[in-house]
């Protein structure tokens, strides 16, 4: 059961579930100093306790890298330089770990966006034809459903951003024959305006524009890694994904084909990438800036190579 | 103007070899091919003018001259012009050089497909790159250069896009030599090799 795997894996082992899209943004660990390491755990535990006390304990299942991200690029954007103090681990006792104290503001935006992006993709899941899919998330829907009205009701235009990309995406992906850049375009739109959403930065000026346009590089790039991550589970089960209608794969297309395509999907998202760094090289990210280019300069490289050259089995890299 | 020290990220007692490098690094960050096509091309050329500006008054400073008349010293730097005297579709390369890309969009949308040049490739590729629609300008910059191969301007958009794909600036390439002592290829490798980089018995140097 999803469920109870997503909770055993709370929270030092969680890492990208089988169905949630939201865990492909993280730093490469290696490379960060040993302060941003712990800065970044602090945050992420942070926003694990932010879950719960908002949106009550099955909130925290839905705690993933990406809004860790985003809180933390929130929280460079405002220039809001929390503290660090040590704590415990709100699910396990037994560990210590850090919490920040301050950027408040930027985790309570990233639980809401967290849980909202949850709902939506537990609902869309259900419109899906895949009878255990299904299933497992009408049984998922009344929690989830409880959290979402609260976030809704701290922040209902986020909740409409979202609830809007998902419709539009659906929708895009009615369409047969379109490019991958077609398909892209709701999800990366959607998180330009969580970017916007998040920065408040005035409309047009320099920071909106620089803000928009990453969240633009980042929701596409996401929206195709994790189209190429499912190519072979989508092939199997016959459902919807851009390469498949891109390249025409056929569900008994060689591993060759496969391997073709994965290294075009590789050149995509190098194209994605090259954008999203430009962008950054020109915002000013300070407090945090270091984690931030450590995730989008060698996390995102690092996560392209795990999924796209990696065999199957050995495919998901370990937790942060 | 502010400290041109702090645009460059140097101490004001730094060498001019250090301005130098300092300059020459951000030059290379905003260097005007990296936003290529970019739709924030234009707040790049800003910060490089201003570090261009910080990198002068630093060098006259220091000569003992004012500011104000010094010359950049690669004032060049402007990003691709779009304007061509010779085009078909100049109104397009006029709204595309203003940032009107809509409506640059629309007259190329409009255009017969029997009309449809080489150029007219171009064009819509670099429109749809300003929107973010890499892959699709990436094959109209191909179909530009197929029909007309001798075209300089199509092969540099064609080559930028390549570049990009492979990863040249930033991202994965699955076919690059590691650099330097330690493998990005495998990461065990890179644990156990940042392992014996940090234990001081470990013997020195990497792998």
């Amino acid at each position: 059961m999803e469920f109870a795997r997503a909770w055993r894996a709370l929270p030092a082992e969680h890492h990208k579930e089988g169905d949630l899209v939201f865990g492909y943004i993280r730093p490469q660990k290696f490379e960060l100093r040993v302060r941003e390491y712990e800065q970044y755990r602090a945050v992420y535990c942070s926003l694990c306790r932010q879950l719960g006390d908002r949106y009550g304990i099955f909130a925290r299942m839905t705690l993933s890298y990406d809004c860790t991200f985003y809180a933390l690029w929130m929280m460079a954007l405002h220039k809001r330089c929390p503290s660090f103090q040590e704590g415990r681990c709100v699910v396990n006792p037994m560990k210590k770990c850090g919490f920040c104290t301050g950027g408040e503001r930027e985790l309570r935006l990233a639980s809401a966006l967290s849980v909202i992006m949850v709902y939506q993709k537990v609902r869309d899941n259900i419109a899906d034809d895949r009878f255990l899919k299904r299933l497992r998330s009408y049984f998922m829907l009344p929690f989830v459903s409880r959290m979402r009205r609260k976030a809704e009701r701290d922040y209902p235009e986020l909740d409409k951003i979202v609830a809007l990309a998902t419709m539009e995406q659906a929708a895009a992906e009615q369409n047969p024959g379109k490019s991958i850049d077609f398909y892209a375009e709701p999800s990366a739109k959607m998180m330009e305006q969580v970017f916007a959403f998040g920065a408040e930065a005035p409309e047009l000026s320099p920071e909106d524009r620089l803000v928009r346009q990453a969240g633009y590089f980042l929701g596409r790039w996401v929206y195709i890694i994790d189209a190429a991550d499912d190519l072979e589970k989508d092939l199997r089960e016959g459902a919807f994904n851009p390469f498949i209608v891109t390249k025409q794969l056929q569900s008994n297309c060689s591993p060759e084909r496969l391997k073709e395509v994965k290294a075009e999907a590789n050149q995509i998202l190098n194209a994605t990438l090259s954008q999203l760094i430009a962008v950054v090289n020109l915002m000013d990210l300070q407090p945090f800036g270091s984690i931030v280019t450590n995730v989008i300069f060698l996390g995102l490289p690092e996560m392209q190579r795990a999924i796209l050259f990696e065999k199957e089995k050995e495919k998901h890299v370990g937790p942060v | 103007m502010s400290d041109p020290y702090k645009i460059l990220g140097i101490s004001p007692t730094a060498t001019d070899d250090e301005v130098k490098s300092a300059y020459r690094t951000l030059a290379k960050k905003y260097h005007p091919d990296n936003y290529a096509g970019s739709p924030v091309a234009d707040l790049a050329d800003e910060k490089m003018k201003e570090i261009n500006q910080a990198y002068d008054t630093i060098m006259a400073q220091r000569r003992g001259h004012t500011a104000g008349s010094a010359q950049q010293p690669s004032g060049g730097y402007t990003g691709y012009s779009y304007a061509n005297s010779r085009s078909s579709f100049s109104d397009v390369r006029n709204l595309i050089m203003t940032g009107r890309i809509a409506d640059a969009e629309q007259i190329l949308n409009g255009v017969p497909v029997e009309g449809r040049d080489a150029e007219w490739h171009f064009l819509k590729g670099t429109v749809l790159y300003k929107r973010g629609w890499m892959e699709e300008a990436y094959n109209h910059f191909s179909s530009a250069c197929q029909m007309d191969p001798n075209n300089m301007e199509y092969r540099a958009a064609m080559n930028q896009a390549i570049n990009r794909r492979n990863g040249v600036y930033g991202g994965y390439n699955p076919n690059a030599q590691p650099v330097g002592g330690c493998s990005f290829c495998d990461i065990c490798a890179t644990a156990i090799c940042c392992d014996a980089c940090c234990n001081p018995f470990g013997g020195g140097g990497c792998c």
